[in-house]
């Protein structure tokens, strides 16, 4: 296990730096500097180039890689030229509130998925069944930000239960603080994700319960409850480990069209706006971190995959 | 003394969206304290069902209509409500199902599976519970069972996993116990050793079995009395001696004639049943036999034939019943002249067509550092040879690497060492361009017809790609073909449009020997062809496969773990056992004059249908399990498991030596005399000089 994990580690590093090289090179490719964008659209070409000089800019590809990857080294993400600050400052600010979001939506969504999944199986065509598949097509094939936009209709605007402006303090307890106006931003997060593992929790289900073992356990005579619970809910979930750990960066990823949607002050909302500025170290950030939150989910999902399959044994 | 369980007018319905299945109708049987019943059948005739419906078990739609009654030592089971149904359940009735390596929980122990119906049942603490589960377990011969109880199903063999289902079973000491095709997915030596152990337990512990199988050499030994189960009905019962002395239902008869027999003649056609079961959903008036039956009348299909006589008579549903077994058919095939337009005239006559010499396949486990120092042996340095329009036959336990050779032979694996000739070619040396044209020579049949066929592909398509794939003939020129193939296999050409689904087991297997045979190849491994299909069926393809054979002269390679089906169609028998060929011979070499100690075990092993010969062999066969073909035994690999091993064949390997004309075995305390001659002097008798390493068995195979 030990030496697995090493290797897994080991590979995933590389993985993470090639990331970083492909991103470093595309940014590059697409705009070689931000200094029209800092400096403005009327600043001329020798402003250009003497702002391009002093902050390195005009050096080579691979020499400006190089700085950045040292500077990663020593924990420096670079400096946001649009924002005036450090990235690692602006992550700090913005990351809790964003990962909370993340976080809290996913349990949510795994809370919900796997006892409906499981339910929907069991009583198989049943009406119950039935319901919950066409709501989970129709949420799965709703944009996410339609999905904010019918929940801030419906519970903020028309119900007045929730508040439509979601709290714009960007430090996690201030934002907690009125945690009631964070819930439709995490229901909006997580019905997507309901819907997708509620399907897979269904199907993965159906299939253990046409599993012989099933009808040993009947045999056996125990209830169906306990036949379920003992014989059906850890086999039927194993499964979505993988998938669940697949998942993760996909979350971060709804974050952006939920935080735009919402108008939350988090990370998501700060990519967008990197995006259009050339933002550089801000989108090599947010991807550097994307990539790892990718590797890891992958390990944590095999690794809980071995501590709960006792027929996988990682060497 | 009251039979312990009596069922009486037995009828249950299976409700689907459109139609109601009625597996079981109208079934009345009693079984006696200490008695072991068979249910015997092809599938789909109601003899699973009739054991789950006593179990309360029926599947989703099922019900077990109100005038049945099912009474258990006197209480009626029927209309129970499902809370007392529990309490019975694993507790009085128990059920041992047929596949072990789907049947148990794959993350939960082996001691929390067999424990949970203790605690379950009489209300035993965890610890309680777990000291029965090994007490149980070391019964059912699980060897160190206290160690055991923490181990995962994944880390036991097939045949362990059944021994853990039977403990289970039997944790709450059952009045009666359910054995439904216990034993089907098993090896042949295995399958002895589990029905010994069911027998054996039934007398110690008092229990009543049923046993429910399709196989009637297995209850020739192991039932007391026989329910011959057709459609949903019984169609004749009567004690195990008195069927098998004077069967008086066509169908029993059927059913005994078209399995293969050892003792065959395999010059003679298999007696087949024609057509197929009846659906359910709408069964015919009258004998639902009557439609298969030779000797059906009007009165047969009109009006229905009841069981007669009293509960302990021998008593049939027949109108026209016949008296004792089929003799021996007597439709013999013939065997055309070999080689007759295939094309091998230049070759020299004592040129074989197919030569495998020394072949060996390891398959590497494990990945990263460990990739390449642990590898799975699964053929090491075999070698046989075939001529034209015979077949080889291959035989041996699952893992023994029959399938690997056969995959090898080919073309769809590469040996590590060792070369597959067919006409002097070099098929494994073959790439590209070359490997593909040669294939067309080399075709191969499967052994599950439903995953074998596209089921997106029409069977038009099926058949016509591999003359797409080759580029031979016009369109119109392959559909010609294709429409001829259909017609070979006796299908109609209707079939062309349809898909693989629209067709039974049976048929489904004759389009895959369609396909295998499209481009007329020299030679066609079939692997397993028959083992997935109902007994009727088997006779129905084995015939057609010989038939075909002497109609094109080409060569088969059959392989399969059932010496009776190997026997029937081949000239030659190669036994298998981890790897190695053991013996080599032709059939009757084989069955009577085996000199190999596992050859004998095997055929010691399978169940005839004969009762007194059965039962004379309990507790006889091979002991133990297939070694891991990881690390195979030093010397001669069979020596862990047999009874005349000492230190001689753990050090050294015995080399194969000639026992007659062609007939060859490596062992060192053989069971036969070898001739004096040496193996090498068969070489002159018409072995291919230069083409085998010195491998006595491949020269003396050549030799034929």
């Amino acid at each position: 296990m030990t030496g697995y994990l090493i290797r897994r580690l080991g590979t995933a590093i590389i993985v993470v730096l090639g990331i970083i090289l492909v991103t470093f090179l595309m940014l590059h490719i697409v705009a070689p500097s931000p200094a029209q964008t800092v400096l403005g659209p009327k600043a001329t070409p020798a402003a250009i180039s003497a702002w391009n000089h002093t902050n390195g800019f005009d050096r080579p590809w691979y020499s400006q890689f190089g700085t950045y990857l040292n500077n990663l080294l020593h924990g420096n993400l670079g400096w946001s030229y649009k924002l005036n600050q450090t990235v690692d400052s602006l992550f700090k600010e913005k990351a809790p509130l964003s990962g909370f979001l993340s976080l809290t939506s996913l349990v949510v969504a795994i809370a919900v998925a796997l006892p409906l999944g499981i339910f929907q199986a069991v009583k198989r065509n049943s009406f119950g069944d039935v319901s919950a598949t066409t709501l989970a097509f129709v949420f799965y094939s709703m944009p996410v930000f339609l999905v904010a936009l019918l929940l801030i209709q419906v519970f903020a605007l028309s119900l007045g239960w929730v508040d439509a402006n979601v709290p714009q303090d960007q430090s996690l307890s201030g934002a907690l603080a009125h945690f009631k106006d964070l819930i439709l931003p995490i229901v909006a997060l997580a019905t997507t994700a309901v819907a997708s593992y509620s399907r897979y929790q269904r199907s993965s289900s159906l299939d253990v319960l046409a599993q012989d073992y099933i009808k040993v356990a009947r045999a056996k005579g125990l209830s169906e409850r306990l036949v379920f619970s003992r014989h059906l809910v850890r086999n039927a979930s194993l499964p979505m480990i993988t998938l669940i750990g697949l998942s993760l960066p996909v979350l971060i990823g709804g974050n952006v069209l939920i935080e735009y949607a919402f108008n939350i002050n988090g990370l998501g909302l700060m990519f967008v706006n990197a995006l259009s500025n050339d933002d550089y170290n801000v989108l090599m950030a947010y991807t550097l971190i994307t990539a790892i939150l990718t590797v890891i989910g992958n390990l944590v999902a095999d690794v809980c995959l071995t501590l709960s399959d006792p027929r996988i044994k990682l060497v | 003394m009251a039979p312990l369980l009596e069922v009486e007018n037995l009828t249950t319905h299976i409700q689907l969206s459109r139609s109601v299945v009625r597996p079981v109708e109208n079934v009345s049987f009693h079984l006696k304290a200490g008695e072991t019943l068979g249910l015997v059948g092809e599938s789909g005739c109601g003899k699973s069902m009739t054991g789950l419906s006593l179990m309360g078990l029926l599947p989703p739609g099922g019900r077990v209509l109100e005038e049945s009654s099912i009474r258990l030592a006197g209480r009626e089971l029927v209309g129970l409500p499902d809370s007392e149904w529990r309490g019975i359940r694993g507790n009085e009735i128990a059920m041992v199902f047929q596949d072990p390596m789907s049947s148990l929980d794959p993350t939960k122990t082996i001691g929390y599976q067999v424990a949970e119906p203790v605690r379950l049942h009489r209300g035993a603490s965890k610890a309680e519970a777990m000291e029965r589960a090994a007490e149980v377990l070391a019964l059912v011969g699980l060897p160190r069972p206290k160690e055991r109880l923490s181990d995962y199903p994944h880390q036991l063999s097939g045949g362990l996993r059944q021994r853990v289902m039977i403990a289970m079973a039997l944790a709450c000491e059952p009045k009666v116990l359910i054995a439904d095709e216990p034993t089907t997915a098993l090896d042949v030596t295995i399958q002895a050793q589990i029905l010994t152990l069911l027998a054996d337990l039934k007398d110690r512990l008092g229990m009543s079995m049923i046993l429910i199988t399709h196989d009637m050499g297995v209850v020739a030994g192991h039932a007391d009395r026989i329910n011959v189960m057709y459609a949903g009905r019984i169609a004749e019962t009567t004690t195990t001696d008195r069927l098998f002395a004077g069967m008086r239902h066509p169908y029993t008869q059927g059913l005994l004639a078209s399995i293969p027999r050892l003792a065959q003649d395999n010059t003679q056609r298999l007696y087949t049943i024609p057509g197929l079961p009846p659906d359910l959903s709408d069964p015919p008036a009258g004998c639902r036999f009557a439609a298969r039956c030779t000797h059906a009348t009007d009165r047969c299909r009109t009006e229905e034939p009841e069981l007669t006589g009293s509960e302990d008579s021998h008593r049939f549903a027949c109108w026209h019943p016949v008296d004792g077994a089929l003799p021996p058919a007597t439709v013999s095939v013939e065997k055309s002249a070999p080689a007759e337009g295939a094309g091998a005239d230049e070759a020299p006559a004592n040129r074989p067509l197919l030569e495998v010499v020394d072949l060996v396949k390891e398959f590497p486990v494990g990945g990263g550092l460990r990739r390449g120092k642990v590898s799975v042996k699964a053929v090491s340095g075999v070698s046989l040879s075939l001529g034209a329009g015979q077949t080889f036959g291959l035989v041996g336990e699952s893992g023994c690497g029959k399938t690997t050779l056969g995959r090898m032979i080919v073309g769809l694996d590469k040996p590590d060492s060792g070369r597959v000739t067919l006409e002097g070619t070099q098929i494994d040396a073959l790439h590209g361009r070359e490997l593909r044209r040669h294939r067309r020579d080399l075709q191969m049949m499967f052994q599950d017809p439903y995953s074998s066929l596209d089921p997106r592909m029409r069977v038009g398509a099926i058949l016509r790609e591999p003359l797409q794939i080759q580029g031979i003939g016009t369109a119109k020129e392959q559909t010609d073909r294709v429409k001829e193939l259909l017609g070979e296999v006796g299908l109609p050409t209707s079939a062309l449009e349809r898909f693989p689904h629209e067709f039974s087991g049976g048929q489904r297997q004759r389009i895959g020997l369609a396909r295998a045979l499209t481009l007329n190849p020299k030679v066609i491994v079939a692997d397993e062809p028959v083992s997935a299909l109902d007994v009727s069926i088997r006779a129905q393809v084995l015939n057609l496969m010989k038939r075909l054979q002497a109609s094109h002269g080409m060569s088969y390679v059959v392989i399969s773990h059932d010496l009776a089906v190997v026997k029937y169609l081949a000239d030659r028998i190669g036994v298998m056992y981890l790897g190695k060929m053991v013996e080599v011979g032709s059939g009757q070499d084989i069955y009577e004059r085996a000199a190999h100690p596992y050859t004998a075990g095997l055929l010691e092993a399978i169940p005839i249908p004969e009762p007194e010969v059965e039962r004379g062999k309990r507790g006889g066969g091979i002991k133990g399990e297939l070694p891991s073909p990881l690390a195979p035994p030093s010397g001669c690999r069979f020596r862990t498991r047999c009874p005349f091993a000492q230190d001689k064949c753990a050090e050294e390997e015995p080399l194969p030596r000639l026992f007659g004309d062609g007939h060859v075995a490596a062992c060192h305390f053989p069971l036969q005399t070898p001739v004096e001659r040496s193996a090498h002097s068969s070489d002159a008798t018409g072995g291919a000089p230069g083409t085998s390493t010195g491998k006595a068995e491949g020269e003396a195979t050549a030799a034929v």
